[in-house]
């Protein structure tokens, strides 16, 4: 253990990276779930069965194929991007597709009562749906979504294999220099579990104070 | 004010509503009298364009709109006619997120664009008009069904309508929680407010009402004052429908 210690400044750099990666894949993916889940509803037929067909696709095909696409298959068209970015862009398209799926449960949820309300006051439906109808899928989105945001903490480490030095990557260039596994290995779970066990805390913090007015 | 012509509704293949003409002046207040299922909801829904109309036309207020304008047009007429319009359900519809005052202020902020506290002096000056300014900063889950009705029609107060429809404001409420609304909605009448009333309360009716309007099958079957319709009604469907809803 006196080995992770030591290292634990490189660790702790790879775990800055995982959640780097987490947090702005989360903040993209939110903002492609919420578009496609309101495009899947309300488009016209092309644009919502073009939303359809990426669901499909991601949800199809496994995050590991989508990121070797992203960082080594564009470089076939002359598209090179860093390890990072490729990740990041890879992983908002994937986890976009998840939560729109979310976020069109939850808005359906919401009863026709309330839009029908917001439109008798002569609120148009762009502004039904941002105001009244969003903030209450919000709520019934928050727990689906933590447990996509933890998932797909534990799935950045798949980004290793496109050489970001993410904390699964950085134990493995540790255990090439020192030679040794179960310290490091089990040095990163415990990584992983405190990241995820903190952004537990803080979904549930932000569940309860949704939950206030019910 | 209000006026329909030939307005006839169809789901699919069953027809709801069967040309209604229809004509109410400003100052009046009609009850829209009928067995279930005779159209009563779908008709106040086409008033304030919640439901497209299938033939005919409608006007509100020298807005009109009809069956045969191009889909566009006729949406953005509807949205001007539910501008001038006010509704109150059966089911309040409050929003569950937004506290009493939100629930008022959200679309003289959003529609009439007021800014902030001009609206929340408005939104008070709504809820004291139901008699409910204290209760300005609770959550709809924390009040009678009996405030929260009052809460959905200072909503629709707020926005200045020509004309209130409420669909059955009291059906949703224990019995001694009716009486609040009601006396909201006589003072309403009594300052000379437009309203078209789709209710079971008999007595409402006959004392507040200056128009009966019987409807069955997505028909209307008769019209008259109310001290004529509930003495003398002219059709036999009318005797029926009464001598039903007087057993209670
Ligand atoms: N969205 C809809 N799709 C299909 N049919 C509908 C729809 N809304 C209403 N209907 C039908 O239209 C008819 C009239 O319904 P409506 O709700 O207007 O009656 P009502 O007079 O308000 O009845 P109640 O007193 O039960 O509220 C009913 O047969 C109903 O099944
Ligand atoms: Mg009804």
């Amino acid at each position: 253990m006196q080995l992770v210690w030591d290292n634990l400044p490189f660790l702790l750099k790879g775990a800055g990276y995982t959640l780097l990666i987490t947090i702005i894949s989360m903040f993209f993916g939110l903002i492609i779930g919420v578009i496609v889940a309101i495009a899947r509803m309300q488009g016209n037929r092309p644009i919502r069965w073009v939303a359809r067909f990426y669901v499909s696709i991601i949800r199809g095909t496994p995050v590991l194929v989508q990121l070797v696409i992203v960082y080594y298959g564009l470089t076939d068209y002359g598209i090179t991007l860093d390890a990072i970015p490729a990740a990041c862009i890879a992983l908002s398209i994937n986890i976009g597709a998840y939560l729109s799926e979310t976020f069109r449960g939850a808005i359906l949820s919401i009863p026709k009562g309330q839009t029908e309300a917001a439109y008798a006051t002569g609120m148009t439906s762009a502004q039904t749906m941002w105001r009244i109808v969003l903030p209450q899928a919000a709520r019934t989105a928050i727990p689906p979504m933590g447990n996509t945001f933890i998932g797909m903490l534990k799935e950045t480490s798949l980004v290793s294999v496109i050489t970001v030095t993410d904390l699964l990557r950085s134990a493995d260039l540790l255990i090439a220099q020192y030679y040794v596994y179960m310290p490091f290995y089990i040095g990163i779970a415990i990584m992983y579990w405190i990241m995820s066990t903190i952004f537990s805390t803080i979904l549930e913090r932000i569940e309860r104070r949704l939950a206030k007015a019910y | 004010m209000i006026q329909t012509r030939g307005l006839s509704k169809t789901f699919g293949t069953h027809t709801v509503l069967h040309e209604i003409d229809l004509n109410i002046q400003a100052g009046e207040i009609v009850v829209l009298l009928g067995p279930s299922g005779s159209g009563k909801s779908t008709l106040l829904r086409c008033l304030n364009g919640l439901e497209d109309l299938s033939a005919g036309s409608i006007e509100v207020n020298s807005i009109e709109v009809t069956s045969t304008m191009k889909l566009k047009e006729r949406q953005q007429r509807m949205l001007q006619i539910r501008r001038q319009t006010g509704m109150v359900f059966q089911q309040f519809n409050l929003y569950p997120h937004k506290t009493a005052l939100g629930n008022v202020t959200e679309s003289l902020r959003m529609v009439k664009k007021l800014e902030r506290t001009h609206a929340r002096h408005v939104g008070e000056r709504m809820l004291s008009r139901v008699g409910l300014l204290e209760k300005k900063d609770q959550y709809p889950s924390r009040l009678s069904g009996g405030q929260q009705q009052r809460v959905g029609i200072a909503r629709a107060l707020a926005m200045e309508p020509e004309i209130i429809l409420f669909d059955e404001p009291t059906s949703a409420l224990d019995p001694e929680l009716v009486g609040e609304v009601l006396d909201v909605m006589k003072s309403l009448a009594q300052e000379g407010m437009t309203m078209i009333v789709v209710t079971h309360e008999m007595k409402f009716a006959r004392q507040v009402a200056n128009k009966v309007i019987f409807m069955d099958e997505g028909r209307i079957i008769e019209q008259s004052d109310p001290e004529s319709f509930f003495e003398r009604p002219a059709t036999e469907r009318a005797q029926r429908f009464l001598s039903k809803v007087m057993d209670y």
